[in-house]
């Protein structure tokens, strides 16, 4: 393995910002391994997005403006990256820990007969083999895992953990053939698009999450989304908010939703259970505002405010405004 | 039509977790299992599908898992499936993802079927990988992370989950679909269907039945842990009671500040 290859995940041209980090990663990782940094980028749009990716370090990045990558699931992505494989020969792929970026990783590795990590939050060379570094059980420990026998390793990435760097590379930009197929199997009929433009938990650097104190679903368009968006963060929920059917499912921070890892992580009306923290253990810095002093949370939040939710998150997103407009 | 659930088993989350340092696997003895709880939504799933089809649609529970799992598994069928099936075999243990997905892919077509349902990750490993990797070895179409799942006639419909929306997809049968658990709410098992599960049949498979052509368990696995750390413990902080909103504002301004997140 020699040479690193980012999935570049998009969608309409809209790249996600984890394609960036995986960008700089890919660099990095192929620095240490005398290689090079290859991009793949696929669908509409991919044309545009891959000048924006010539202000990241990468030697080439390989394109295809392919309509059928919009219309049918997974399986032209995985086409692509397939033959960007093959033709570069054993090489370390990485993939966003996303829900695309599952599915394509999974089932290259499949087809390549490749090692797979999950989750990954740290890559290195360690005794001439690729090491994977990942919390497991809910982050309760750390494993580092290295590939053998194999020539694809596949990465999967945890969004927000490795920093993106703007430095131009190589950016030589190579068209790719359209890989001669059978039919795609599974048709998108249509793409349903709820909440535009707006930054999944996943990878926002602040993400301002509600839980059952916060009483109701309309806050969470009003004074916790004032508050995220104040920060310039995304809105997340735990499982109770979740299961009142106060916000989607996509939203939910813990064991069976998202596991996340933002800078800051502001916990408003949040018990913090043990299925909760799972899934935000590894934030850089923890803000709970609760109005029980004895929460769990309290256990391991760096700040705990007792008080009326209802009553600090307008005033704090006053604040938050007025620093943001006139810095400190 | 044939609907094949896969289950995992799982250590109960509650219970205390522990990593064999010689073996650097997840120590199964002493904890107490459970069904995967991101499978009781593709059981459910199965379930109501099979009870809108009627007919001849069957649900047949699959797990790869020691025989020690039998009980565990008949949980699965209390809940209403109809039999089920196991791949347990010494030679599989230490297998990684990929071994995982290879041989249930093997098994699965011995035991056949026409639509195949998974939970979309476990809560032991959190991969996340298998059902993709499944889909791939067994050649069929994977709808993963659906919120709705149809089937009708020779077709299997429905909403993938997006992070910003969702997107309608389709595809013919034989499929691999996973879904989520916005899908439906999981029923409890019925006296009755405890009493019930006792009498139907559990098949067990070993890796001797199914046509290997490359080895699985630790000789196959194509990753391998070096390293296993307890994590740093996140500790207890600081706490303030704020005398009113604005107050805790000025609290929590101040401390980001002082963190630079502000
Ligand atoms: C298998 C399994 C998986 C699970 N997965 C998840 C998961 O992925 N994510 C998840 O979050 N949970 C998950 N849970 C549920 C978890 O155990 C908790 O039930 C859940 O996290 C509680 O949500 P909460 O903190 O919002 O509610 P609660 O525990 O009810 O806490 C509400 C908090 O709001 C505070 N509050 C109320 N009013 C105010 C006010 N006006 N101002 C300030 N504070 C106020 C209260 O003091 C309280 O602390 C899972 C459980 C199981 C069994
Ligand atoms: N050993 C197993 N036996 C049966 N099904 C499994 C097994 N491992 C994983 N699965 C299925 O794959 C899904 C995702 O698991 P994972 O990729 O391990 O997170 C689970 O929800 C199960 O449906």
């Amino acid at each position: 393995m020699r040479d690193v290859i980012a999935f570049i995940e998009q969608h309409a041209g809209t790249p996600r910002r984890v394609s960036f980090e995986l960008a700089t990663a890919a660099k990095d990782l192929a620095a240490e391994l005398g290689g090079k940094a290859h991009a793949v980028v696929v669908g509409k749009g991919a044309s545009t997005l891959a000048n924006t990716l010539k202000n990241y370090p990468i030697d080439v990045i390989h394109v295809a403006e392919d309509a059928d990558a919009d219309a049918y699931l997974v399986d032209p992505l995985v086409d692509y990256v397939e033959s960007v494989a093959k033709a570069t020969g054993p090489a370390v792929i990485l993939v966003p820990y996303t829900m695309i970026g599952r599915d394509v990783g999974s089932r290259i590795a499949a087809r390549l007969g490749g090692g797979l990590t999950a989750d990954v939050t740290e890559v290195h060379v360690g005794g001439g083999r690729v090491v994977s570094v990942s919390p497991k059980l809910g982050g309760l420990t750390v494993t580092s895992c290295a590939f053998k026998n194999v020539d694809y390793g596949i990465v999967a990435v945890r969004p927000n953990t490795f920093a993106a760097r703007e430095q131009s590379g190589a950016g030589e930009v190579v068209q790719l053939e359209k890989p001669a197929t059978k039919s795609y199997p599974i048709k998108i009929e249509d793409d349903v698009v709820e909440a535009a433009g707006e930054l999944g938990v996943e990878e926002a650097s602040t993400v301002v999450s509600g839980g059952r104190g916060v009483g109701g679903p309309e806050p969470f368009t009003t004074i916790l989304k004032d508050l995220a968006d104040a920060l310039g963060g995304a809105v997340g929920a735990s499982r109770a908010a979740v299961d009142a059917g106060w916000v989607p499912h996509s939203h939910q921070v813990g064991q069976t939703g998202k596991t996340i890892s933002p800078q800051l992580y502001i916990a408003v009306g949040i018990s913090g259970a043990i299925q909760h923290k799972v899934g935000m253990r590894t934030a850089g810095t923890i803000v709970a505002i609760n109005k029980d002093a004895g929460v769990p949370i309290g256990e391991f939040a760096d700040l705990l405010v007792v008080g009326d939710l209802f009553q600090i998150v307008p005033e704090l997103t006053k604040r938050v405004r007025e620093a943001k407009a006139v810095p400190a | 039509m044939k609907i094949v659930v896969t289950v995992k088993l799982v250590p109960d989350t509650n219970a205390d977790k522990r990593i064999d340092p010689a073996t650097k696997r997840l120590v199964r003895t002493g904890v107490e299992t459970v069904l995967n709880p991101f499978d009781e939504y593709a059981i459910e799933a199965a379930l109501q599908l099979k009870e809108k089809l009627g007919g001849d649609t069957t649900v047949t529970i699959f797990s790869m898992a020691p025989e020690t799992g039998k009980e565990i598994v008949r949980k699965a069928l209390a809940m209403g499936a109809d039999d089920a099936a196991m791949l347990s075999d010494a030679g599989l243990e230490g297998s990684d993802v990929w071994g995982t997905a290879y041989a249930m892919a093997q098994a699965l077509k011995k035991v056949g079927f026409d639509l195949i349902v998974c939970g979309t990750q476990s809560t032991d490993a959190i991969t996340g990988e298998l059902p993709g990797a499944l889909a791939e070895y067994l050649g069929v179409p994977g709808l993963t992370y659906l919120r709705k799942v149809d089937v009708d006639g020779t077709t299997v419909r429905g909403e993938r989950e997006t992070d910003n929306g969702y997107q309608k997809v389709v595809a013919e049968l034989p499929a691999l679909v996973s879904v989520t658990k916005s899908i439906n709410e999981p029923r409890y098992p019925s006296l009755k269907g405890i009493m019930g599960a006792k009498k139907k049949t559990i098949t067990t498979l070993s890796l001797a039945e199914l046509a290997l052509d490359r080895p699985v368990g630790s000789d196959g696995a194509k990753t391998e842990v070096l390293d296993l750390a307890a994590a740093p413990v996140r500790g207890k902080g600081r706490m303030v009671n704020a005398s009113d909103g604005a107050d805790g504002a000025r609290i929590i301004v101040e401390f980001l500040r002082e963190k630079k997140l502000l």
